[in-house]
């Protein structure tokens, strides 16, 4: 029937897809017995030491259904400190954050790219790592740099960009060319962009979008991102419980929330995420 | 289990569905078993495996001693406990083995009567299995890293090599010319192969972190090369940009059906492309660990329905799902680094090589006994011998 033909043509199998096909399919044949979801039941993803994608805390993707990319954001947007740079910058969260939540990271991935071209959300590229992309509320974003730009004499041409390139162009980082003859600006709206801080210089003749004022968030991110790994590093066998890292005492390094560093660096895959009876356990990963 | 068959006995489902189905489970159900093993031959780290297509039979493997041996991985003895036994040698005794260390070695792929292997001595010697004797030998300017011969090459017998030169070189096996190159690379080529789906594609990864994919007959250069980026020019820094890796491109393979080309890079990751169009697909599979300086080289399963890729992935091989990009395991097992592996498609089957000279053997584990046959099981094991005899109690406690 459909069922049958709708798994013959899809070239792409998501297992949770197949399990509900098969489960309607065949719930009238077995009540008692489940044996056609063993079929597909991965064996090996039970939560057993070898597991390295940790059980995620804030929505089982497995349980739930595609995972919600927008509600994680804001919980990360939560972690990040507004009082340390006095409110000054907008609340920026790591993509590879989200991966430290959510087992899909293709799908992760696709969600963030929807948000983007919706124009919600916006990407940065912060300069240390190929990456590392920094993911903004583009409403936080606008607030953020009008409220910095008031009264200065560059306030107009930042508000020109903001309005004219942001909401329609969802780019990283613009050429020269673009510039001039896409969006009409001139050399001189151009220098004050890159006064303003709005735009970096990448190489000659084009710029990375950025976020202004950010160098002192990347600096406290990478300084502290250094700390609490080597907080994992000294401990014993190399590896610590999730739960007993957040306990610990930061040391003056480390400025920002150490929930935000762990998940940036489970994310990014610099510990491995191994689940044990006693919760997560962070293993520093040798590379 | 038992619905697959029966929607398949009234013809509900088509018949590949169960096979498919299958054949999932049992990649799912990867595991080291005591029954089956490869005899160790090597006597250095091995490089690389090839089974032959035509009836799955026979492996052959490269070690970095320049010995070749073939094993005869059938098991004709009847017993569950089996050591695939070698069946020849290209020893270091004999005239014509390779100096070096051999990098890549593949059978003829229409049969066994004939394979070639290139090596880090500079040639690529084509071998008659019958004699062990070189049958022709090509020399070479660089190292070779890798050669690979159309599968389904009807028209052509061309054998491509990727060496130390950034120039592709295409050997004819009918004349023994070599005069066909391809030029487009800047660095070296690390990992060359025909398209599984028409015999005149070919891809090339090389050294300078591009990948591309050519059709032979065109004399122009490349058709096109895969862009990490997809042609988006703003979200790296300008050195990446037209890259397929942020680093060298050290692995590629194709899909079974020839519709996808996956690419590892020593930038710790793994991309999935269109073959057609070369769009990157965007699976994001993660942080694949890849430190190696020479190929990789990681193999796709055949007749699964979600595909699985295999990747050597420091001392152990991670198992990944093909579209999605989660991970689905790891098979450890070697006691140094993973080479190489190859997927045994009618069986199942990974084997895996490395630098601890051992060959692993990855087969699927059975299926154990049904909920409702338990009880019968049960009852059955606990009847039949399983109980030592010396331990049986002969008291009983009638009074007769």
């Amino acid at each position: 029937m459909n069922v049958a033909l709708a798994w013959w043509l899809t070239p792409v199998n998501l297992p949770q897809f197949s399990l509900l096909l098969l489960l309607n399919f065949s719930s009238d044949m077995n009540r008692k017995r489940s044996l056609i979801p063993d079929a597909f039941r991965v064996k090996k993803r039970r939560f057993g030491a070898d597991n390295i994608n940790g059980h995620p805390e804030h929505g089982d993707t497995q349980a739930d259904g595609p995972p919600d990319v927008k509600a994680t954001l804001q919980y990360l947007m939560t972690l990040f400190p507004r009082k340390l740079f006095n409110d000054s910058l907008p609340q920026i969260v790591f993509k590879h954050q989200l991966y430290s939540l959510h087992s899909d990271k293709t799908l992760v991935d696709k969600q963030v790219n929807e948000l983007r071209d919706k124009g919600e959300l916006l990407m940065f590229q912060l300069g240390f790592g190929s990456d590392a992309f920094g993911l903004v509320f583009s409403e936080d974003y606008r607030t953020k740099v009008l409220a910095m730009e008031d009264g200065r004499s560059t306030l107009g041409t930042v508000e020109k960009f903001l309005d004219k390139v942001l909401p329609g162009c969802s780019d990283l980082s613009f050429s020269k060319d673009k510039m001039l003859k896409h969006f009409l600006f001139t050399d001189s709206e151009i220098t004050q962009l890159v006064k303003s801080g709005v735009l970096t210089v990448r190489d000659a003749g084009s710029w990375w979008l950025s976020i202004p004022n950010s160098g002192r968030f990347t600096k406290y991110f990478i300084q502290g991102r250094k700390a609490v790994l080597g907080m994992v590093k000294k401990s014993k066998y190399n590896e610590i419980l999730k739960n007993d890292l957040q306990e610990r005492r930061t040391t003056s390094h480390v400025k920002l929330d150490i929930k935000y560093h762990i998940h940036d660096i489970i994310g990014a895959e610099l510990v491995e995420c191994i689940q044990t009876t006693s919760g997560t356990l962070l293993r520093f990963v040798d590379t | 289990m038992l619905s697959f068959i029966t929607a398949r006995q009234i013809g509900l489902d088509p018949p590949v569905r169960l096979r498919r189905a299958e054949s999932a489970r049992r990649v799912l159900s990867l595991e080291l078993n005591h029954d089956r093993e490869v005899e160790r031959i090597h006597g250095n780290g091995i490089n690389t495996i090839d089974i032959e297509v035509i009836e799955g039979r026979y492996m052959l493997s490269g070690g970095s001693d320049g010995v070749i041996v073939i094993y005869d991985l059938e098991n004709n003895s009847r017993k569950l406990q089996y050591t695939c036994r070698a069946v020849c040698t290209v020893g270091r005794s004999s005239r014509h083995v390779h100096r070096f260390s051999v990098e890549t070695v593949q059978w003829y792929p229409h049969d066994t009567g004939m394979f070639v292997s290139s090596s880090f001595d500079k040639t690529m010697k084509v071998w008659d299995t019958e004699t062990l004797k070189p049958a022709e030998v090509f020399q070479f300017e660089g190292n070779v890293y890798c050669h690979h011969m159309s599968p389904i090459a009807r028209k052509h017998s061309l054998i491509a090599v990727g060496t130390k030169d950034p120039k592709v070189q295409l050997c004819d096996l009918k004349s023994g010319s070599r005069i066909h190159i391809l030029q487009g690379h800047r660095g070296e080529v690390l990992s060359v192969r025909w398209s599984p789906r028409y015999e005149h594609i070919l891809a090339t990864a090389s050294a300078d972190s591009r990948v591309r994919v050519w059709d032979v007959r065109r004399a122009s250069g490349s058709l096109f090369t895969l862009d990490q980026q997809n042609g988006d020019q703003s979200k790296t820094s300008t050195e990446t940009v037209n890259t397929a890796h942020d680093g060298r491109v050290n692995g590629l393979c194709f899909t079974h059906d020839g519709l996808y080309l996956l690419t590892t890079g020593t930038d710790d990751r793994m991309r999935l492309w269109n073959s057609s169009t070369g769009e990157n697909t965007l699976v994001n599979y993660g942080k694949v660990v890849n430190e190696s300086r020479k190929g990789v080289k990681l193999t796709v399963s055949q007749g699964c329905s979600p595909e699985f890729v295999f990747v050597p992935c420091g001392s152990s091989v991670m198992v990944y799902a093909l579209h999605t990009g989660e991970m689905i395991t790891t098979l450890r097992g070697h006691y140094n680094n993973v080479d190489c592996c190859e997927f045994h498609p009618d069986y199942q089957e990974l084997y895996s090589g490395g630098k601890d000279c051992n060959i692993l053997a990855w087969v699927p584990v059975l299926r154990g006994p049904d909920t409702e046959d338990e009880e019968t099981a049960k009852v059955k094991a606990g009847a039949s011998a399983a109980v030592n005899p010396a331990f049986e109690d002969a008291w009983s406690s009638d009074e007769d």
